[in-house]
């Protein structure tokens, strides 16, 4: 028993060390990464781009479910957005309220015969509905179907850009975002088939008319938690897989697809949970299989702002899902694994997947008994499990701090000194208890998929435009 | 040496992990400081780059004139690259005597020169940013510099290279790119290269020409869509040359071309094009129709609702939608086709301009027989054109009908 629990406790030190090991490496790449790229943006004027003959017309897709309270600022602030050639598809999903009709009368809005090719799935279409005021805004009512990609499909359908950019209805984007996702796009436009940008904290945050006025800081512990987790899963962990064409996730909050290609892989697929990590899956196994020479890149400085769970039962069902939909994309794609035709997504990506982000809650659980048991045996020694958690604690500080200098060097949002300070403090504040929660509301995650339970499970909505936590970025795959 | 495996285990996981742990407290300090100072640099930055801003703002007649001598600041990195930054936001905004005055000084205080330089001799970084300043300034002379720029190896910086000479905007620019990618063929994404070359072609087309008639298969894709969009009607024997060009996308060109000329000539050519296999020749030839609005085009026009793509459907409806005073004979004869796609398209069209109220006006104030009245507003009403039982769709489409 002692044997297997020293071996126990060595294998997981081990992997301790690994995992650390790959977070450093990628906060080493990322800042290398986001130094490059802020000097490429010295040599893109965004004014010539917006003047240039040849930018591809973009269809936003926006999937609207009941938010009568807020839809028409944020189409309004859709259809403001700085690109030269914007369409905005809105989806009334089924909408119990008065979404629809709200739209019509603020847009003028008349039913239409628009060609609507049903080349993806989704439920039936109500009725197609052009507006008077803006010939760009095209509304599509359908059926409820209970699912985002659902809806998102139906868009598709609808689409008439190469470009398609799926956005959240409750989300801000600042104003020159698709300029900027459209930067590799433009640079490379055979090869790059998607891009996301970064989604950030809304919480705290001044808005005015849609808009934000002012960045400041969440006020509660757990969003300014969340701030950390957002900035190190972005800024170290997309930019690094990114870097290395192994991005797995364009944030279904905001991302951008090549629409030809979303079709030819089925569109979103409507059971899954995590419809933008599916997504993206597919378009990997795809292209690959195609033997395609293609990039999924991110972008870190188009701006999509949404609001997270504030308070904690909601924040447990938003991770629990997450784990849930990084669980059931995994297992789709377990063919991928290790197989050479799928290059580095099988070998790399999708096994660093697998064992630190699915696995890391039952490895941390089984960690913590046989910690629990080696005390029991007296077993453990007491001056190295100290040293032991000391390396660790400092080492995510480490981490998230690099992660919060990231953001100093680089795009630099929170300007405020107490914000930055409070930002700092949580670094050191965010492993006792919350990381021990999170652990728990992943394993919660893990179970629920193991049973079948697939509920929906709406979070508590707040004053300001808020989200639902299923409807935001599906699976951040925090980088620690 | 023993390898970094042995070292490891020698040290054993205690010893390492106390190790780990004074530079996990060492990093955490160094990242916490180096946070701290940046930021009050940065404050220092920013407040003494706003003094002097305005300092220089105050002065700013006196500056440009030459008033103060170019050696009080040309020397000094930061004043140069400041008031380098000042003179070509303000030159980008500026009318055309301002504009004059800006070039005037960018060129006597060797601003100009200066980027010249940078640009044929930095590398990197460095040298994109000379590129990307050079292009702002518009000035001819730094077209040499710029067309160097193509020929480097990186290809961020190609790119930089080519989005200046599209700021340009001049054919000398164009002649630039045109020699650049005869010698080295596609090395940048066709979409940049083909936005610089609309926009440094457009003042005179006919440099595309020569490069047309030799360029390799891939170059001329891309050379016959700018074409495409810059043709004038001064090319216009030299768009009907390509009008049965092997290559797909140069007859794709002509047609778009051909919507310059005069519609005698061209509507001839453009039912040609109407009939190619290729369907995206085929919509260009009826976008061109379409836009020809002449009468002589109405059944090529009508021919394209039959068509097997949906997209020359469309365009041949929005074409036939825009002849506005003719729209109930048209209607008549779409509905004679008998094609129900083609009559989806036309009403689809007919809905977006907006003119369904207008022509169910038109039939029903026209004399004639009230029979064939009923049967096309019928067609109108209900988008069907048999008496069919209706597919969920269709009810939608006769809502939207009737709603209207």
């Amino acid at each position: 028993m002692i044997h297997f629990l020293d071996w126990a406790n060595h294998t997981l030190f081990y992997y301790y060390l690994a995992s650390n090991f790959a977070y450093l490496t990628m906060l080493i790449i990322a800042l290398r990464t986001s130094a490059g790229h802020l000097r490429r943006l010295e040599s893109v004027r965004f004014d010539w781009i917006k003047e240039s003959p040849m930018v591809p017309p973009v269809t936003l897709l926006v999937p609207a479910h009941n938010e009568e309270q807020f839809i028409c600022t944020a189409v309004r602030n859709l259809l403001d957005l700085d690109y030269p050639d914007l369409e905005v598809i809105v989806i009334n999903d089924g909408s119990t309220d008065k979404t629809l009709q709200i739209m019509q009368k603020e847009f003028s809005l008349r039913l239409v015969r628009a060609v609507y090719v049903p080349q993806v799935s989704s439920a039936p279409i109500r009725g197609l509905y052009r507006s008077d005021t803006n010939d760009r805004l095209l509304v599509v009512d359908k059926e409820p179907a209970g699912s985002k990609a659902d809806a998102i499909n139906a868009g598709l359908n609808a689409a008439t850009s190469p470009y398609a950019c799926v956005v959240d209805a409750d989300s801000v984007l600042e104003r020159d975002a698709i300029l900027r996702i459209m930067v590799p796009i433009l640079a490379d436009p055979d090869r790059v088939v998607a891009a996301g940008g970064i989604i950030r904290v809304l919480n705290g945050s001044e808005i005015e008319g849609g808009r934000i006025r002012r960045v400041r800081l969440a006020r509660k512990s757990i969003e300014v938690i969340q701030v950390v987790e957002y900035l190190r899963a972005f800024l170290i962990g997309r930019e690094s897989w990114a870097r290395g064409n192994m991005l797995m996730i364009v944030s279904g909050a905001f991302g951008m697809f090549r629409t030809d290609l979303v079709r030819a892989v089925g569109g979103f697929r409507a059971s899954a949970i995590g419809e933008d990590f599916d997504l993206v899956a597919r378009l990997h196994r795809n292209l690959l299989e195609k033997g395609a020479d293609y990039r999924i890149e991110f972008v870190p400085d188009p701006v999509c702002w949404t609001e997270v769970p504030s308070d904690l039962r909601s924040l447990g069902r938003q991770r629990a899902r997450w784990h849930k939909g990084l669980l059931d994309v995994l297992w789709s794609n377990r063919d991928m694994l290790f197989r050479p035709r799928y290059g580095r997504i099988g070998s790399i990506a999708l096994p660093y997947l697998w064992l630190f982000e699915l696995l890391a809650p039952v490895i941390e659980i089984t960690g913590f008994a046989t910690v629990l048991l080696a005390v029991a045996f007296g077993a453990l020694s007491w001056t190295f499990f100290l040293q032991f958690v000391l390396f660790g604690y400092g080492f995510a500080t480490v981490i998230s701090i690099g992660s919060v200098l990231q953001e100093e060097l680089t795009y630099k949002r929170y300007n405020d000194w107490q914000d930055v300070a409070r930002l700092v403090s949580y670094c050191f504040l965010e492993h006792f208890p919350y990381r021990q929660m999170h652990m728990i509301w992943r394993l919660q995650g893990l179970w629920q998929y193991l049973r079948g339970d697939m509920a929906w499970r709406p979070m508590k909505r707040l004053a300001q435009p808020s989200v639902d936590p299923d409807k935001t970025d599906s699976s951040p795959v925090p980088a620690s | 040496m023993g390898s970094a495996f042995d070292t490891f285990r020698k040290l054993g996981p205690a010893a390492f992990v106390l190790r780990a742990i004074i530079f996990v407290i060492a990093a955490d300090v160094l990242l916490l400081a180096f946070i701290l100072l940046r930021r009050t640099y940065r404050k220092w930055y920013f407040a003494n780059r706003d003094a002097r801003m305005l300092a220089i703002r105050q002065q700013w007649d006196a500056l440009i004139s030459g008033t103060i001598p170019y050696a009080a600041w040309r020397t000094k990195t930061s004043e140069r690259e400041l008031i380098e930054t000042m003179v070509l936001d303000a030159y980008e905004v500026a009318n055309l005597e301002e504009s004059a005055r800006l070039l005037k000084f960018m060129r006597t205080s060797g601003l100009v020169e200066k980027r010249i330089l940078e640009a044929r001799h930095h590398k990197g970084w460095r040298r994109h940013k000379a590129l990307v300043a050079l292009a702002r300034t518009r000035a001819p002379e730094g077209i040499r510099a710029l067309a160097e720029g193509l020929r480097d190896r990186d290809p961020q910086t190609r790119l930089a290279a080519l989005r200046g000479l599209g700021r340009m905007a001049c054919p000398e620019a164009a002649k630039e790119i045109l020699n650049w990618v005869d010698d080295a063929g596609l090395l940048v994404p066709a979409l940049p290269l083909q936005s610089a070359l609309i926009q440094t072609c457009a003042e005179c087309p006919q440099v595309l020409l020569p490069h047309l008639h030799h360029a390799n298969t891939t170059v001329r894709e891309v050379l016959g869509r700018v074409l495409g969009e810059v043709a004038t009607p001064s090319l216009g024997t030299e768009l009907l040359r390509f009008a049965d060009d092997d290559l797909p996308e140069l007859r794709a060109a002509a047609a778009r071309g051909l919507s310059y000329l005069k519609p005698g000539a061209a509507v001839t050519v453009l039912s040609e094009l109407a009939k190619d296999t290729v369907w995206f020749v085929r919509l260009r030839a009826i976008v061109s129709l379409g836009e020809l609005c002449h009468r002589t085009a109405l059944p090529f026009l009508l021919r394209g609702l039959t068509d097997s793509n949906r997209l020359v459907r469309l365009r041949s409806a929005e074409g036939l939608v825009d002849f506005k005073n003719e729209l109930l004979p048209i209607f008549e004869k779409v509905v004679a086709l008998q094609d129900q796609y083609g009559l989806h398209a036309f009403l689809a069209a007919l809905e977006n301009a907006g003119l369904q109220a207008s022509l169910v006006a038109e039939i029903k104030g026209t004399p004639g027989s009230s029979q064939t009245h009923e049967t096309l507003l019928q067609v109108l009403e209900t988008g069907r054109l048999s008496s069919e039982p209706s597919s969920p769709q269709e009810s939608v489409l006769a809502k939207a009908a009737a709603q209207s």
